[in-house]
């Protein structure tokens, strides 16, 4: 191609010239002399005659005897006589340039080869020539071009300055220099800000240089490698160390300004060197993809990749406190805690010290609280046979869980957590639990989960309950005076909200345990009813819940009308939402002589809407 | 209706009380005509999937699966099973799941219970059985998983290796096998014992033996009796009336006493006291108001109580409530599984 092009410049060229140098340039005319290395331009093919000395050979009739004449400097077309302005960016600063080594470039290109004048034409085919065969290699160069064109094409050269060396292709937008991390053009940029970035680029470099020194070193010293000039092993130092995490950080700077390029906090650290991330994989097009936020998704490739090797280590367990800060909600990243902190013998009190923060920060959260359970499994063969510390760790135990109970009173996990404590710990006898429990209910009487932790605090007392005996099943082993005093505790917070359930479970709870007949506390119910059926405004009923225990009372007690009074009342005023319900009780009553146990099951269900 | 107010020598009243009689109020001046707004809800289930980027995405990742499986429901509820693709659906899913059989949350996401009965729920609402056997690793395999998850001293189950148990595992477990038919890989009558022993003195179940009794809780309870055939065990009339006495002024349902009305609720009590028989214990008119009045007719969905935002659970639980209480339009529910019957006909042939 190229040597195409270069015969069909050499054709062009030949034209301008006097036809008998014309008829030499085709001859392969005997070579000069005069060896191209001789020059210092000495890399063309074309060699250029001495300046003011003897011409060697001359054959072309017109001599470049003196390069002082310039016929063509007077030349008002030239192109290159209008000076250019300032170039504002690199990008006019290099196409300058470029239009410089090519000066009648832009004449051609505006007018047309045929539009120029003659002497701009040849000008312009000598700078084409030079440009061409500026690179190739010295054996074509010589064979290509006689000694009388070279002179002929250099004689041209000189007269109208050209430069030999050119600038090979155009800069353009864009493609020079690339972009950067805004998208815009490199080569939009001012001279000095384009310095500032060359810079900036020089110095990432130097310090990626030093970087992979200090990684090939760790490296190295893993390996215990000697040091070939001291003798001794190669070991990284603290400040070695340090320096890194220094040049790592200025790194990241300088990456993030130039490219735009976010390095993760774990790729950019020293500690996880030597970890190979696994990302996630997700299948193409997955009906519920999931964009991970950066750092999210940078630490749990990390963890997939230590969970494989199953690594134990501090700096695991770093990242799982690093990812439940952002996601407390992944078991995964729990389970795999738990294990970190059992293979590295943590001290259970100083992790509980970390929960209780993460559990204050997270309400709702299960897995919080079964990973609490765990280290207190693990933790308590520690401190069995201790009991001091059992209580200590008891009443540090409390402590905290009063602390999160006042944040959410009812909060399930928490209470599921301290009624299992109760057991774990032998908790029963002490009266602080006890104690706590009647506070919150002192606090808010209709705190449900609080009554049903007493009921657990109080009869699962292996001092006097039967062991393994369902909380529905009568005890008989559960003393006379602590039915009793359940009772009356039930009754008293009863009068405080009469319409709260809880007590009146509590105390239906009671009973049953201490296989006390409902009967014995017929009274305490009608205390909150007053003239039941004798008129709306007459009726006083302060619980619907001691309605609904009188009925059953009367109704044990065979006295059926009473009975049917009071669901009667329930359904149509005191209670009508469970509508529903009551009729069926009423129905129940008609039906006693065969009215079934409970626990059996019962028919199908009546239907009809509840409202009356 | 609370007995008079005025006549009352009341504990301080609880800012809860009085919000429940200012609900009273705006339920009195709602329109009598509250639709559901199916189309409304079959669009915003379609759209979960394009939320990818909203913060609360990635943060409930651990739940994608069963996300699928309550936003599935709910369409075919709706009436519109087709209206997520089935061959994606099935993709995704077997995606998700381990060489142990076990299913992830999303795919990556180590096994756990939860997500692998939400598998076998879906695959059994699209009936894709066949697609587990050939191109998963079978239902054999998966039945293996859950099993594995048994501890046969107590008989609870665990949710995955890290060991937390919670009946709401064991109710999975006994759900996920009886679709497969493979409930007898597991020790069935210890499970059933250690249900009894979470039995309270109030009638309810808790989450242990010995934990307060909690409506959710209550419902896998029961539920996993009433796959065991051990309904016997249940004190129908005490559970029943703790049940019938969730339901508050407003009509919504709540899940222990003294708390707010929710309605995923709707669910967890009704279809226990459809299980025993009892939902004529509370007014199911007031009940279908309160979840009506907690959808978002423009956008779709449902929400956990009037005016708070929705989300796919709830959507999914509020639909499931309105079928249990027979409004029109709907596919009948089976109250012990929370699939459309047809599918359970379908899968166990009854």
């Amino acid at each position: 191609m190229r040597h195409w092009l270069l015969t069909s410049f050499v054709t062009l060229f030949v034209s301008f010239c006097n036809p008998m140098t014309a008829n030499q340039c085709v001859q392969q005319g005997p070579r000069s002399a005069l060896r191209p290395h001789h020059f210092p331009l000495s890399n063309h093919l074309i060699t250029m005659p001495p300046k003011g000395k003897a011409a060697t050979k001359p054959k072309a009739t017109e001599t470049p005897a003196t390069t002082t004449s310039n016929p063509t400097t007077t030349n008002t077309t030239r192109q290159t006589a209008s000076q250019p302005s300032e170039p504002t960016t690199v990008l006019e600063r290099s196409q300058q340039r470029y239009e410089k080594t090519r000066p009648f470039e832009a004449a051609r290109q505006q007018k047309g080869l045929s539009k120029l004048f003659k002497e701009d034409q040849k000008g312009w085919i000598c700078d084409q020539l030079l440009h061409l065969t500026n690179r190739l290699p010295a054996a074509s160069r010589s064979s290509l071009l006689g000694p009388k064109a070279s002179k002929e094409i250099w004689w041209t050269v000189n007269g109208t300055n050209s430069i030999v060396r050119g600038l090979k292709h155009k800069p353009e937008p864009y493609t020079t220099w690339g972009t950067d991390r805004n998208g815009h053009d490199v080569g939009s940029y001012t001279i000095e800000r384009f310095d500032e970035r060359f810079r900036k680029r020089i110095a990432l470099t130097a310090l990626q240089v030093s970087s992979r020194v200090f990684r090939e070193n760790v490296e190295r010293e893993k390996r215990g490698f000697v040091d070939a000039r001291s003798g001794r092993e190669i070991i990284v130092t603290e400040r070695e160390i340090d320096e890194e995490k220094v040049r790592r950080s200025k790194m990241a700077v300088l990456k993030k300004d130039l490219y735009g390029a976010i390095t993760g906090r774990l790729a950019e650290s020293v500690e996880w060197e030597d970890v190979v991330p696994i990302p996630h994989e997700e299948p193409e097009g997955a009906l519920a993809a999931i964009t991970y936020p950066a750092e999210y998704a940078e630490a749990m490739s990390y963890l997939r990749a230590v969970m494989t090797t199953k690594e134990y280590s501090p700096r695991c367990l770093r990242l799982t406190e690093h990812i439940i800060a952002m996601n407390p909600a992944h078991y995964t990243v729990w389970l795999y805690r738990a294990a970190n902190i059992f293979a590295l013998g943590i001290s259970i009190p100083d992790e509980i010290e970390w929960l209780n923060e993460v559990a204050l920060a997270n309400l709702k959260n299960y897995q919080i609280w079964h990973h609490r359970h765990l280290l207190v499994e693990h933790y308590y063969p520690t401190i069995s046979s201790d009991p001091e510390a059992l209580a200590q760790f008891a009443k540090q135990e409390r402590d905290f869980l009063i602390a999160i109970l006042s944040e959410d009173t009812k909060n399930y996990h928490v209470w599921s957590y301290r009624s299992w404590l109760v057991g774990k710990l032998g908790m029963w006898e002490d009266e602080e639990e006890l104690k706590s429990i009647e506070k919150m209910i002192d606090e808010d009487v209709r705190n449900n989960s609080a009554w049903s932790h007493r009921f657990v605090l109080v009869f699962s007392n292996p001092k006097y309950a039967t062991p393994g005996k369902a909380a529905t099943e009568k005890d008989e082993k559960v003393p006379q005076e602590l039915v009793d005093r359940e009772v009356k505790y039930a009754q008293s917070k009863a009068f405080l909200a009469p319409q709260n359930q809880s007590p009146w479970n509590y105390m239906r709870g009671v009973l049953v345990k201490g296989g006390q007949p409902l009967a014995s506390v017929q009274g305490f119910g009608e205390e909150f009813v007053n003239k039941l059926g004798e008129g709306e405004e007459e009726e006083e009923v302060k619980s619907t819940h001691a309605l609904d225990l009188l009925a059953e009372i009367y109704a044990e007690k065979k006295d059926n009308e009473k009975a049917d009074l009071c669901l009667r009342r329930l359904a149509e005023k005191w209670d009508k939402i469970r509508g529903g319900y009551w009729e069926w009780r009423r129905k129940c009553l008609t039906q006693s002589e065969t009215e079934k146990a409970p626990g059996e099951q019962v028919e199908e269900a009546e239907e009809g809407s509840a409202a009356v | 209706m609370q007995p008079n107010p005025s006549k009352l020598p009341t504990h301080p009243p609880h800012h809860k009380t009085l919000k429940f009689s200012n609900m009273t109020q705006s339920f009195i001046s709602l329109p009598q005509e509250l639709q559901l707004a199916t189309s409304a809800h079959v669009k915003y289930i379609q759209s979960l999937d394009s939320r990818k980027d909203e913060y609360d995405y990635w943060l409930t990742e651990h739940l994608r699966l069963n996300g699928l499986y309550w936003g599935l429901t709910a369409l075919h509820l709706l009436g519109h099973p087709e209206a997520l693709p089935r061959a994606e659906t099935i993709d995704f899913v077997l995606s998700c799941q381990h060489e142990n059989g076990g299913f992830g949350a999303a795919p990556g996401h180590d096994a756990h219970m939860l997500s692998t009965v939400s598998a076998v729920q879906i695959l059994a609402m699209v009936d894709a059985f066949d697609d587990l056997e050939t191109r998963g690793r079978g239902k054999a395999q998966v039945g293996k998983y859950i099993a594995s998850l048994q501890n046969r001293q107590t008989g609870t189950f665990a949710g995955d290796e890290w060991g937390e148990e919670d009946t709401r595992f064991l109710y999975g477990a006994f759900n996920a096998l009886s679709l497969l038919g493979l409930l007898h890989l597991v020790d069935v009558d210890k499970a059933v014992d250690h249900i009894a022993a979470c039995a309270n003195f109030d009638g309810g179940y808790g989450v242990s033996p010995g934990a307060e009794s909690h409506s959710g809780q209550i419902f896998t309870c029961v539920a996993a009796l009433t796959i065991a055939g051990r309904k016997d065990l249940i004190d129908v009339d005490r559970l029943g009336r703790w049940l019938s006495e969730r339901q508050i002024a407003g009509g919504g349902l709540n899940g222990r006493p003294e708390k707010k009305e929710d309605v995923c609720y709707s669910w967890w009590v009704l279809s226990s006291l459809e299980m025993i028989g009892k939902t004529h214990w509370i007014d199911k008119e007031k009940l279908t108001n309160f979840i009506l009045s907690s959808q978002d007719t423009d956008k779709g969905g449902i929400s956990d109580r009037p005016g708070d935002m929705v989300d796919v659970w709830h959507t999914c639980f509020g639909i499931a409530g309105l079928s249990l209480l027979d409004y029109p339009g709907l596919e009948p529910v089976d109250e012990v599984y929370c699939m459309p019957k047809s599918t359970i006909k379908r899968v166990l042939g009854r």
